[in-house]
């Protein structure tokens, strides 16, 4: 990983406590949020490697969950997001894969999501440390969009769709 | 974008006679492309959330989800207030806002990772520990920080700042060497002597292993946390009355990563070697292992 600015190294502003089992987390479900324009109204998130091992105390899901709400690496609310997520009638169902002998990035998430029956997304997404993030694949095509935390995740999201800044 | 390392930076400050800090600013300012007072309000808006995360963290007695920190503090508040620390009121007031940092960090709150969440609480702690006692001004203190960015960055890009790379020496270390390159700016240092703080502070941190209890970020980091402002203060005095690095700043930071490259990963954020293993580690980590998922 290279480091440029003089944000990556004071930054992000983030919830705690850990910015690749958190803040990198958040920014994989954001990137989900902004890509179908909305709460998903069911999401089935998948924790592979380190993140679920980890997730419990390192509020992995909680982060996950608020990205998918449209939060961001500092919202104050991911700490209740699954209470915010009941609200918005998002319904969620969580799959920590321990042991199985998981050989892609320690910290990845792979998470299938719908809104209104229709629109389906499945993205494969790693926190690689720093509170960066990659999503490595998009609706089972490998691609490799890095998202920095304080990141126009909109944007990137609306490049995803458009082929720009994505390869494989 | 050429990755700079200390010697090259130190050499630049001299040849443009100015600090790291002013060095770092201008760096970040060309490569980005926006306007100076843009950039420096970006990193004012990051010491006021440090700001906010230790006035929030002193009173707070919550638990954080595991329960394995919490209060501490607030028991740090108390003394410091009631009587005379042992450390003078510069380096307990540190210590005080870096504990207060740290379990807000636990707590899920709203910190600035410097460079990571898991050391977050040293740099406020000692910045603004100075603010209070030194009357150092806001300017200033937005200033340190783009210091101690420039003292991360090569520890990030030449060796490593996160614990599962290369051990607590890659997150409390560089955590505390920014911090103490950061106090000689502040204090009126040359950049040589910021550079000589910062080597000098990592050799005391080097070989410094990952081994938190459940892979939580409570126990020990934020104790870490709190000794690594002593630290800082004490490499920042040395360079400050002239004392040298022996070892050449750039050297130290080799030495890092290598030693972080050969470490065991059972001590590299697995929590599989270390404080994580002891009988006190197994309980934390069947204590969450037993807790009920949230969903």
């Amino acid at each position: 990983m290279s480091f440029d600015s003089c944000f990556d190294i004071i930054g992000p502003i983030m919830v705690g406590p850990s910015s690749s089992h958190t803040a990198g987390a958040v920014s994989i479900g954001r990137f989900i949020y902004e890509w179908l324009g909305d709460v998903p109204e069911w999401a089935e998130i998948t924790l592979y490697g380190s993140f679920a091992d980890t997730f419990q105390g390192h509020g992995t899901d909680k982060a996950i969950v608020g990205g998918l709400l449209g939060m961001d690496a500092r919202s104050h609310g991911i700490r209740e997001s699954q209470e915010e997520a009941k609200k918005k009638k998002m319904n969620t169902m969580l799959n920590p894969m321990t042991d199985v002998g998981w050989r892609g990035h320690p910290n990845t998430a792979v998470i299938k999501a719908h809104l209104s029956g229709q629109t389906v997304i499945v993205v494969e997404g790693a926190s690689i440390g720093g509170g960066l993030a990659e999503i490595r694949s998009l609706n089972n095509e490998p691609v490799r969009i890095a998202i920095a935390a304080d990141a126009e995740i909109k944007q990137i999201a609306a490049g995803s769709k458009n082929r720009e800044g994505r390869y494989s | 974008m050429m990755k700079e390392r200390m010697k090259d930076i130190v050499d630049a400050t001299e040849a443009g006679n100015s600090s790291i800090g002013e060095w770092m600013l201008a760096r970040e300012v060309s490569r980005s492309g926006r306007a100076e007072e843009a950039v420096r309000l970006q990193m004012k808006e990051r010491l006021q959330v440090m700001k906010q995360a230790v006035e929030k963290g002193k009173a707070n007695t919550c638990e954080s989800e595991s329960g394995l920190s919490s209060g501490d503090a607030f028991r740090m508040n108390t003394y410091v207030q009631q009587g005379t620390p042992l450390s003078g009121t510069l380096i307990s007031d540190a210590m005080l806002f870096a504990m207060a940092v740290s379990e807000s960090n636990a707590r899920m709150e709203v910190i600035v990772a410097t460079p990571t969440a898991e050391s977050a609480g040293i740099l406020p702690g000692v910045l603004l520990s100075l603010a209070h006692n030194h009357q150092v001004s806001e300017d200033a203190l937005v200033m340190g920080l783009f210091s101690a960015s420039a003292i991360g960055y090569v520890f990030a890009n030449h060796a490593m700042i996160s614990g599962a790379a290369g051990g607590c020496q890659a997150e409390i270390g560089s955590a505390a060497v920014m911090a103490a390159g950061t106090i000689v700016e502040i204090k009126g240092g040359s950049p040589a002597q910021a550079s000589d703080a910062t080597a000098i502070a990592m050799k005391s941190l080097l070989g410094l292993v990952c081994d938190p209890l459940a892979g939580l970020v409570e126990v020990p980091c934020v104790k870490r946390n709190v000794i690594g402002t002593s630290i800082a203060f004490s490499a920042a005095d040395m360079a400050l009355a002239g004392i040298q690095s022996r070892i050449p700043c750039d050297e130290v930071i080799d030495t890092m990563h290598r030693i972080g490259s050969s470490m065991p990963s059972a001590l590299k954020e697995t929590s599989k070697g270390g404080h994580a293993v002891t009988p006190a580690g197994q309980k934390a980590s069947a204590a969450m292992a037993a807790r009920p998922c949230s969903f």
